[in-house]
């Protein structure tokens, strides 16, 4: 008895030196966080749009988080290997993911990944939004989306698209399906190439994020944007909305950038997602990032504070759109 | 802007003033090369944070002088231990490794240092005064005429499979057959990835190369005491004169180095194209062209030449859609492209408006860099041949190690180290049963981007196969890419009816 009253207080003792041992690294950790540098996952390759943004708002991020940022590639099955590989990596709020909602929600609708959003994954905070255009290299013999229209009315225009899961994509269809003009969409797989292809003249148009037509200058002439209201008039040579010029009721087609978490990270370590959105939404008005944005020739009216509620709710009627297209997306 | 004297001496002129940065790159980058996995775009991408903190005249100073040297080191692993760090380098061991095996390393390495810093040089002057004709090159090759310029590259496996053709078209099928794992180009479905996450994207090209080449020959190597063969000569220690000789005698096959380069440079400035087909479409043009095509991965001169010289040709190349259209033509003008946002400078014809002397003076950086690898190449062809001397007992481990750690590095997945094992494997059953590895390869390397170039066109014209002959140039291309084929076995049978009728004609009077 003796022995094991001995025994229950030295277990009892070693229990609590235990317990006491493992709480206070974790409250440490707490008023640490981040102790180190921020792992960004980018699904897409290196030198894209998302490369591109991750570092513009990154570069001002650290002035908040008193953090650098690390960041690794994922490209491959239209951003799929890039979700499959963050949902393994560590989820305690320092691996976080630079998310392009559009395109990837649609993956993940229409691709066959085991990642629901909202169960798994929760974007977090949105840092920009813009919508999608119809747009033709400078040596196009379009000057306007009417006579686009026109001409896929007589034969199938090819239009190049970044991937067939893509909002881009979605908006030429039912532009299509809208008007009885039939679009062609060529995938190119990636941003780079998909503009080429509409400069070169190896097909009629693009559809693509706006910001891809406005940093590429005289090359590029918009057509139509597939929004309620042209954002930036002047950087577009004042282009009409689809529904303008077309005379369609489409709905707006945009996609955001945000930077998600997996879905456990909001539930085990609250705070430091509080502490992640609060740091972005210091930076997003910052003037030092609105001016990184601007140098890197993206218009500042495309940043976008969007909170978790908007980003989800985006996410939402995203994967709402890809349900309804997608025979005509999966070719199946 | 106008090409007077005094402009183009400002522009090398300025080059050369930032030679304190240059020289740095240039080491950087030729260590990059020549270790496998480090490419120049993972490189740039690793050294971001430096570029980023420079102003964007010396970032891109040091990005391109990087960028330059990691093309010519990438040729050095392929020649000495026939380790092909990148898909430029791979056609460059067909030739480079049978002359190390055959005691003609410092050879090798000077026809590989030569080729590179001329080809290199004359391109990026090309470059310099023929830059709005290069950039109208992409209005003109697409998917349709990408694909014929990639079946010259495929052609090789023709090539390679005549000595044996049923098991040359096996190792090239086969090789075609992996390099279409991965998730299509259309609709992302997964062929033939067998549930691994990590092939996705395809078969890793760097653990495949380096598994197909490095491992598999690293297991062949235990079975000799040196890597060069027993009779031949091989040489421990070389003389600075010796090496200066060799590196003299290189530059013998000018010409070839010229019209490769520019090839190579022609090929580069095509948007997606890069220095993989490059190298491999120049290989088996010289192949064609040479006189002594059956020498051809014997380890003959040529064989090194020509993808050297093409795969440096390319460097220029690929930023000809970035400064002239302001779109990236590959991975490293990619991320070249970000340092240029994130300083705000315009790019394509804005950047030649508002910066014309940035925008000319990064080729002129180019020319430069060339310029200043000549006097590395001495002390690098005088001590790297001394590899060969080292007992395979120790190099072969050393070999195995070093690319374990090159196929992990591009990733960072463990998976690709298996990869890497695999490939070893399937590298050293081919060679044991007489089946080519390099026809492997080609069919890894090419495949996907032959693949893809087809999808693309066949998409367009609304799945007509028709459309493969729908373009002047593509029709050109075709012709000569059937001339290419065709020929050499007519050459060959005319050769022995002629040799036939000769000695028939010496043995008629004799007898």
């Amino acid at each position: 008895m003796k022995n094991f009253v001995r025994n229950a207080g030295f277990t009892a003792i070693a229990a609590m030196a235990l317990a006491t041992y493992l709480s206070v690294p974790a409250l440490a950790q707490d008023t640490d966080y981040p102790d180190g540098n921020i792992s960004i996952t980018i699904p897409t390759g290196e030198g894209g749009g998302a490369d591109r943004d991750a570092r513009a708002i990154t570069k001002v991020w650290a002035k908040y988080l008193e953090r650098n940022s690390e960041f690794s590639y994922y490209p491959g099955a239209a951003g799929q290997v890039g979700y499959e590989f963050f949902m393994k990596s560590k989820a305690d709020g320092t691996h976080l993911m630079f998310s392009n909602i559009g395109p990837e929600v649609i993956m993940l609708e229409l691709q066959d990944v085991p990642i629901t959003i909202g169960e798994d994954l929760v974007y977090i905070q949105k840092t920009s939004t813009e919508p999608m255009a119809i747009w033709v290299g400078a040596n196009s013999k379009f000057e306007t989306l009417q006579q686009l229209i026109e001409e896929a009315k007589e034969r199938p225009v090819t239009i190049s698209v970044s991937r067939l899961p893509h909002p881009a994509s979605i908006g030429m269809l039912a532009l299509g399906e809208a008007t009885g003009a039939e679009f062609n969409l060529i995938p190119y797989g990636g941003g780079n190439p998909t503009a080429m292809a509409a400069i070169t003249g190896e097909v009629d148009a693009s559809a693509l994020p706006l910001a891809n037509p406005i940093t590429l200058g005289p090359e590029a002439r918009v057509l139509g944007i597939f929004a309620d209201e042209n954002p930036v008039p002047d950087q577009t040579g004042n282009a009409p909305t689809v529904n303008e010029a077309a005379g369609t009721d489409l709905p707006a087609l945009t996609s955001s950038r945000a930077f998600a978490v997996q879905a456990s990270v909001l539930e085990e370590y609250p705070e430091r997602v509080e502490l992640l959105k609060k740091t972005i939404r210091e930076t997003l008005v910052d003037p030092d990032y609105v001016a990184a944005v601007a140098a890197a020739g993206v218009p500042v009216e495309f940043i976008d504070p969007g909170d978790q509620e908007a980003a989800m709710a985006e996410a939402a009627a995203t994967a709402e759109l890809a349900t309804k297209y997608r025979d005509l997306l999966t070719g199946e | 802007m106008e090409y007077d004297l005094a402009t183009v001496s400002g522009l090398f002129g300025h080059a050369f003033s930032m030679w304190w940065i240059m020289i740095p790159a240039i080491m950087v980058g030729l260590v990059a090369g020549a270790v496998p996995g480090f490419a120049a775009h993972n490189t740039i991408i690793i050294l971001l944070p430096l570029t980023l903190a420079l102003n964007v005249e010396l970032a891109l100073t040091f990005m391109v002088s990087l960028y330059c040297a990691s093309h010519l080191g990438c040729g050095i692993p392929a020649i000495l231990v026939n380790i092909p760090g990148t898909g430029g380098a791979a056609a460059t061991t067909l030739d480079g490794y049978p002359m190390t095996k055959n005691g003609q390393a410092v050879k090798a390495l000077a026809l590989c240092f030569v080729a590179s810093v001329l080809g290199g040089l004359i391109s990026s002057i090309v470059t310099l005064f023929a830059l709005p004709m290069l950039s109208k090159v992409g209005y003109y090759i697409h998917s349709v005429e990408m694909v014929v310029v990639m079946l010259f590259g495929l052609a090789l496996i023709a090539s390679i499979a005549a000595q044996d053709m049923l098991k040359g078209l096996i190792a090239g099928a086969f090789g075609l057959m992996l390099g279409a794992m991965g998730a299509d180009h259309i609709y992302a479905t997964p062929r033939g990835t067998f549930g691994f996450l990590a092939l996705f994207d395809g078969v890793p090209l760097v653990p495949a190369l380096i598994g197909l080449f490095a491992i598999s020959e690293a297991l062949v190597m235990l079975e000799e005491t040196t890597l060069v063969k027993q009779g031949s000569q091989s040489r421990g220690r070389v003389t600075w004169r010796e090496s200066a000789k060799e590196i003299f005698h290189a530059f013998t096959y000018w010409w070839q180095i010229v019209w490769t380069s520019i090839l190579g440079l022609i090929i580069g400035a095509l948007p997606g194209a890069g220095a993989s087909i490059a190298s491999f479409v120049a290989y088996q043009q010289s192949l064609f062209f040479s006189k002594t095509p059956e020498k051809f991965g014997t380890g003959h001169p040529q064989g090194v030449i020509a993808p050297e010289s093409a795969n440096n040709g390319v460097t220029t190349g690929t930023l000809v859609p970035l400064l002239a259209i302001g779109v990236p033509g590959g991975s490293t003008a990619a991320v070249m492209m970000i340092v240029l946002q994130f300083h705000g400078v315009p790019f394509g014809p804005r950047l030649f408006v508002e910066q014309p002397q940035l925008a000319y003076g990064v080729i002129a950086v180019m020319a430069v860099s060339y310029i200043m690898m000549i006097p590395f190449m001495f002390p690098m062809v005088r001590y790297m041949s001394r590899i060969t001397v080292i007992s395979t007992v120790y190099l072969a481990p050393f070999i195995v190690a070093f690319t374990l750690v090159g196929a992990f590095v591009p990733r960072g997945f463990i998976f690709d180290m298996g990869v890497a094992v695999a490939f070893g494997v399937i590298g050293y059953i081919a060679r044991k049963t007489g089946y080519h590895v390099a026809a492997i390869l080609i069919g890894v390397i090419l495949g996907p981007l032959i693949e893809r170039s087809f999808l693309l066109a066949m998409r367009i014209s609304g799945n007509d196969p028709m459309v493969m002959f729908s373009s002047t140039i593509g029709n050109v291309l075709w012709v000569m890419l059937i001339l290419t084929l065709a020929l050499p076995p007519l050459m060959q049978r005319r050769r022995a009816w002629l040799e036939r009728q000769t000695s028939k004609s010496h043995a008629g009077p004799d007898a």
